[in-house]
């Protein structure tokens, strides 16, 4: 995956879109971990799980507001940035529901997540050699990424000590199976958008003549509302 | 009867009960899911009122939906056709929106909750926000003015409804405008435009508009211009809203008043750029209120009604209710503390309720807290946990020591009884402040909030000391009972209340009446014999792209996260402690390796 990392980050355009979905994503992900605070019922997680969203919220600032910066410095700024989804990345909790979840699953499905990040930003900060400010944000964020991992990893040893390694490798099979989710999700969405693009340009265009006759018809303004409008309570038009 | 009301899959989902005519409880899913303006189904807002009203689903005499989902996807569609083929990019993603769920509502409710279909009822989405401002509201007889973006066809109508002796309702709406004419559009559009996130932001712009001066009014009037008739249609060419979902504007739009901001971009309002953002935000902002005031003076010529209830998002628009109030003839004008889609949920089930079961009419409790109750034991238990300073107090004690507190400066977090149904904290779910100092806002903004500066922090009077401190015109107090008006501080208070009182001089004031919320008008009361003057700041207990916080444990997560000094939930009261030693105990540990991690270390 270097050289698609290596590819992302020389473009100043796709830095920036990568540094404001982190942030996006960094934002999401602490949110999530608030709310794991405020429902598990182990103090030391909720002091712990907090610890770990602030530094969360404050990583989506920093990225957001690196971010920021290098979109005044950028030189086409006219030029259009997001035409589309922005890159896929970061390591938000996005596919987790937090209430109902047992700390013992959250934090397996954290420290992997972590793990796996820090793996990213250590090859990030490689990468952005010619960007001090952004450097120094992976470096802090790598040092923060160290605890998240060591104490989502003893913690998990501590609430689940029999089984908190088949947990650790549950998590990751659940990554996997998500991520193939995802493939396969965006593959149904372009062979779907293709049909309807299909459909879209062989089925409507008598209908859209029509529609645009009915149009010229329609009276701008104040229409009235028919009285009984209201009758049919069970009728979905 | 018992009846449940629901709205969802546009944005903030919510769901209300209503039991022999009267509200047991509504809230947002927004509140529970802790996600916010939540638009899915809201099942964790369905179960939270079942469970408040000890009701099992087979209970339930009729589950309300707020608005008919196949006309909705007749529009959709519609708009689609009339653009093409530049509706092409957009239309996939359309039809899967609504064909993948939306259009199949009947099925999901009755799939998620196990009713029998018989039991699924409809309203129209405007019949929703009429009834939502209409029936809650003090008065037997009303003009009714609603407004929003769009709902299925309609984006504004008109009618009245009346309250009769015999105990029967009604609720007559004669007119509308359709889709894409809208005023919630035109503003949704300017929202867009200057940078903030549509159907959350249109308040910014509100706020952003007392810093400029109206010059672009002719350039708004090109995009909206009045029909004969007396109502208005926009130009199609400046906006695509019609035909994509992601974009408001169109680039004749941009040709018109400028490039746009972009979101990342800080708005300097002393920069010349800046102040045209400004100026746009102030001509739009003129624009909506004229065609407002205009359209509301009509209907009081039309029903000759003393009172006007106005419902819709559009209604969140304090600036131009006030506006309304001293300009259209209206003597009162109501509108409820949730007028936007979340209200809809108790709107439709009122609305089946009094008109399509024809139920006698009752008179609905005059407040906003139909939320879940926060529990002070949770907040005591969880902060005691932490080894934070945890005290118990009556309540007098507990007034008094809350005085002090910001008295002195500090920021108080302050939960009370049930939550607040709607956008606005109005006094259960508060970050109170003292409202004296520029220096306080700053503090907020910064420590807390983590917001634009030129955003107002609003005040919260007592209703016996309103008039002393702001220029209030008749029915203005009933205006801002729920923080729906924007109206100015007298001048003569405005240094000494620098924090609350906005750049033109205005502000959105609260007016609280003793029984609405008793405690915090205690606190009201003995602030004012503290220092003077019985007002406070007062904003939504949450910080930036949260929801309200609903429970005690909630405002404990975001009270350890930001500047509050002090967290009340009566009787509990939480004072700040410096940070928790569990991070400084797990970086006092190495790096755990997963095969170590098994004997202990930490």
């Amino acid at each position: 995956m270097r050289p698609v990392h290596q590819w992302v980050w020389s473009d100043v355009d796709r830095r920036l879109r990568k540094l404001l979905t982190f942030a996006d994503v960094e934002t999401d992900g602490g949110r999530d971990i608030v709310r794991a605070a405020e429902v598990t019922p182990d103090p030391l997680l909720r002091r712990l799980y907090l610890e770990h969203a602030i530094d969360e919220l404050r990583h989506g600032v920093m990225f957001r507001e690196r971010g920021a910066a290098l979109f005044r410095a950028r030189p086409s700024r006219g030029a259009v940035l997001f035409s589309g989804n922005p890159l896929p990345g970061g390591h938000g909790l996005d596919d987790l529901q937090i209430d109902g979840e047992p700390d013992h699953r959250l934090l397996a499905f954290l420290h992997v997540a972590e793990k796996s990040a820090a793996g990213r930003f250590a090859i990030y900060r490689q990468l952005v050699d010619d960007d001090p400010a952004t450097r120094e944000i992976f470096e802090q964020i790598l040092r923060d990424e160290v605890f998240h991992m060591n104490y989502t990893y003893a913690q998990l040893a501590r609430i689940a000590p029999q089984t908190y390694r088949r947990h650790v490798w549950h998590a990751r099979a659940k990554r996997l199976w998500h991520r193939y989710l995802r493939v396969a999700a965006a593959l149904a969405g372009v062979l779907g958008n293709t049909m309807l693009t299909i459909i879209y340009f062989v089925l409507l265009p008598p209908f859209a003549w029509m529609a645009r006759r009915a149009e010229r018809r329609e009276p701008r303004g104040w229409t009235p509302i028919p009285s009984g409008r209201d009758d049919s309570p069970r009728s979905l038009y | 009867m018992k009846i449940l009301g629901i709205s969802a899959h546009y944005h903030d989902s919510a769901a209300a009960l209503v039991v022999d005519g009267l509200p047991v409880c509504a809230v947002q899913e927004e509140r529970l899911s802790r996600r916010k303006n939540d638009a899915g189904f809201p099942m964790h807002a369905i179960e939270w009122c079942l469970d408040r009203g000890s009701l099992d689903v087979d209970d339930l005499d009729a589950v309300v939906f707020y608005e008919r989902s196949m006309l909705k996807f007749d529009r959709i569609l519609t708009c689609m056709l009339r653009s093409f083929p530049s509706s092409w990019r957009s239309f996939p993603t359309a039809i899967k929106n609504t064909l993948g769920e939306k259009v199949w509502v009947r099925g999901i409710i009755a799939s998620h909750l196990g009713v029998p279909k018989e039991k699924i009822l409809f309203t129209d989405h405007h019949a929703a926000h009429a009834a939502a401002a209409f029936l809650p509201a003090p008065t037997h007889r009303a003009a009714i003015l609603t407004a929003d973006g769009v709902g299925e066809w309609a984006t504004l109508t008109i009618g009245q409804g009346e309250r009769r002796a015999d105990g029967t309702s009604s609720i007559n709406l004669h007119r509308q405008v359709r889709f894409p004419d809208s005023l919630g559009m035109l503003y949704s559009a300017f929202t867009a435009y200057l940078g903030f996130a549509v159907n959350e932001d249109e308040y910014k712009v509100m706020g952003l508009a007392a810093y400029g001066t109206p010059r672009m009014t002719e350039q708004v009037g090109k995009l909206i211009q009045r029909t004969p008739d007396g109502a208005f249609a926009l130009a199609p060419e400046y906006f695509e809203f019609q035909t994509t979902a992601s974009r408001s504007y169109s680039s004749k739009f941009v040709d018109l008043f400028g490039p746009a901001r972009n979101r990342y971009d800080p708005l300097d309002l002393d920069s010349a750029e800046g102040q045209r953002f400004a100026d746009c935000a102030a001509s739009v902002q003129r624009v909506l209120e004229d065609i407002l005031v205009s359209i509301a003076a009509q209907l009081k010529r039309d029903t000759g009604l003393s009172d006007l209830c106005f419902g819709g998002g559009v209604a969140l628009n304090g600036v131009a209710n006030a506006r309304i109030l001293a300009q259209s003839g209206f003597e009162r004008l109501f509108v409820p503390p949730a007028p936007g889609d979340a209200g809809c949920a108790l709107g439709a089930a009122l609305y089946a309720d009094r008109i399509y079961f024809r139920n006698p009419d009752r008179d609905i409790p005059d407040h906003p807290f139909w939320g879940p109750p926060v529990d002070a034991e949770e907040l005591a238990r969880a902060a005691g946990e932490d080894s934070q300073s945890v005290e118990r107090l009556a309540d007098a004690a507990l007034v008094e020591y809350v005085v002090e507190d910001l008295a002195a400066g500090r920021i108080v977090g302050w939960m009370d009884g049930a939550a607040e149904f709607g956008p606005r904290a109005l006094g259960h779910r508060s970050i109170l402040a003292a409202p004296h100092s520029r220096e306080m806002r700053d503090r907020l903004n910064r420590d807390i909030k983590s917001r634009e500066e030129f955003r107002p922090f609003a005040p919260v009077v007592t209703a016996e000391a309103a008039h002393r401190y702001f220029d209030l015109p008749a029915g203005g107090a009933r205006l801002a009972r729920f923080m729906s008006g924007v109206f100015p501080v007298r001048r003569e208070w405005r240094d000494r209340l620098a924090a609350v009182t906005h750049v033109d001089g205005s502000a959105r004031v609260q007016v609280l009446e003793r029984d609405m919320a008793p405690r915090l008008h205690a606190l009201l009361e003995g602030y004012g014999r503290r220092t003077g003057i019985p007002v406070l700041l007062n904003t939504s207990f949450n910080v930036a792209g949260e929801p309200i916080v609903t429970r005690a444990l909630e405002g404990y997560s975001t009270f350890r996260r930001c500047g509050i000094d002090t967290l009340v939930a009566a009787p509990t009261v939480v004072k700040k402690q410096p940070s928790s030693a569990a991070r400084r105990l797990m970086e006092g540990t190495t790096w755990v390796s997963e095969s170590a991690a098994g004997s202990g270390t930490v």
